[in-house]
């Protein structure tokens, strides 16, 4: 059976890579400290391959149709999409998927009333390059990307987030075979593309959302990280961490009770978002 | 407004989706704007305001809040976003007016 050796969540807003000599020396020492750090610990664990969730930006999904959430079945994936190319400023890149786990993530959802999409096509922006960009820059680990409904309401409830993230990684672990697995989240932390909040960060709600994950409670997150919470650091963009809630709902099913560890936080104005991640130990 | 006031229907949100999906349809909405608006059934209103790139006003009649600083991108080119970039200013300009 496969076993999960890594889980973590970060940010992947643009900046990070588009226009960080923007930001102030000290804010771009730590963030790519922090990166660095996440990339040294997840590769350090030999995963074979990433089950990665994060926000689709209605770049995938038109809103006729828009799932949940949507695993990527593909052999093969590349990026960025064309027209965020300058946006985002990373080399154009390849990375392997993995169709069997892929498709087995599907049925086994499906079997324990998890209705997934799936698809061999998905386009990436900055959900996947900028986190890639930095923690597995060779790009050698494949990705089985599974792209969510963070934005577009209505979206996933954290409660179903966290339980999607519990079925998710008991799905894994019934993989054949003898993989190693990490799971990535990414998206967040405050930041309101499209809003009035476009050019601030929210630097306490995103401490306390730290926080919270850190505390391992997962009570205290149902009753407090709500959607309404989330938007009031940002209605465009906070709700990504939704992505983050099924990280947690995945350590959860490993290891009950163990809360976050964060690895970096900067709350970046000039990259318009509060950068950061975390990790759950799982060993 | 906000994403709780997105109008999934409208057609301006079925426009800007696909125009960022698929360069041909990027240089007609360069070249043919009108043409284009057309052919996709947006209203006079919606017309209007996405020609005078009335963020405001496309904000109010439900295109989604992520679409919003895209089109200032469209208009005024998606590199080297930063918060002086054209594109950037443009938003501050459209939305952020007065504050």
């Amino acid at each position: 059976m496969a076993t999960i050796v890594s889980i973590n969540a970060m940010a992947h807003a643009p900046g990070a890579t588009g226009w960080l000599d923007k930001a102030p020396k000290h804010e771009q020492d730590a963030l790519l400290a922090g990166y660095a750090r996440m990339g040294e610990r997840l590769r350090a664990t030999r995963p074979d391959v990433i089950v990665g969730i994060a926000n689709d930006h209605l770049l995938n999904f038109p809103m006729d149709s828009i799932p949940d959430w949507c695993v990527g079945t593909a052999d093969n994936w590349k990026g960025p999409a064309e027209w965020f190319r300058d946006w985002i400023n990373v080399p154009e890149y390849k990375v392997a998927g993995h169709r069997e786990l892929a498709r087995s993530i599907v049925r086994g959802c499906g079997t324990r009333g998890v209705n997934l999409a799936f698809s061999d096509k998905l386009e990436f922006d900055d959900n996947w390059s900028v986190p890639l960009n930095f923690l597995t820059p060779d790009h050698d680990i494949p990705l089985v990307p599974i792209h969510m409904n963070c934005v577009v309401p209505p979206v996933p409830s954290p409660g179903r987030c966290i339980e999607f993230g519990r079925v998710l990684a008991a799905v894994i672990q019934a993989f054949p075979g003898d993989a190693r697995v990490a799971i990535m989240a990414t998206g967040g932390l405050s930041h309101d593309p499209g809003g009035q909040k476009y050019f601030d960060v929210d630097e306490v709600f995103d401490r306390w959302f730290l926080d919270m994950l850190a505390s391992g409670d997962t009570g205290r997150v149902l009753r407090e990280v709500t959607i309404e919470k989330m938007m009031g650091a940002g209605d465009g963009g906070t709700v990504e961490l939704l992505a983050w809630l099924v990280a947690m709902g995945a350590a959860q099913t490993l290891v009950p009770g163990r809360g976050s560890e964060t690895m970096f936080y900067v709350p970046s104005v000039p990259l318009r978002c509060g950068m950061g991640g975390v990790e759950w130990s799982v060993a | 407004m906000g994403i709780m006031q997105t109008d999934r229907t409208l057609p301006a949100n079925r426009l800007i989706f696909e125009v960022r999906r698929d360069a041909a349809l990027r240089t007609r909405f360069r070249d043919d704007l009108e043409g284009l608006m057309r052919d996709y059934g947006l209203s006079a209103v919606e017309q209007k305001a996405l020609r005078e790139v009335d963020l405001q006003t496309l904000s109010e009649l439900g295109v989604h809040p992520y679409f919003l600083p895209q089109v200032s991108r469209l208009f005024k080119g998606a590199g080297y976003n930063h918060n002086d970039s054209a594109a950037a200013q443009l938003y501050a300009e459209k939305m952020l007016k007065g504050k």
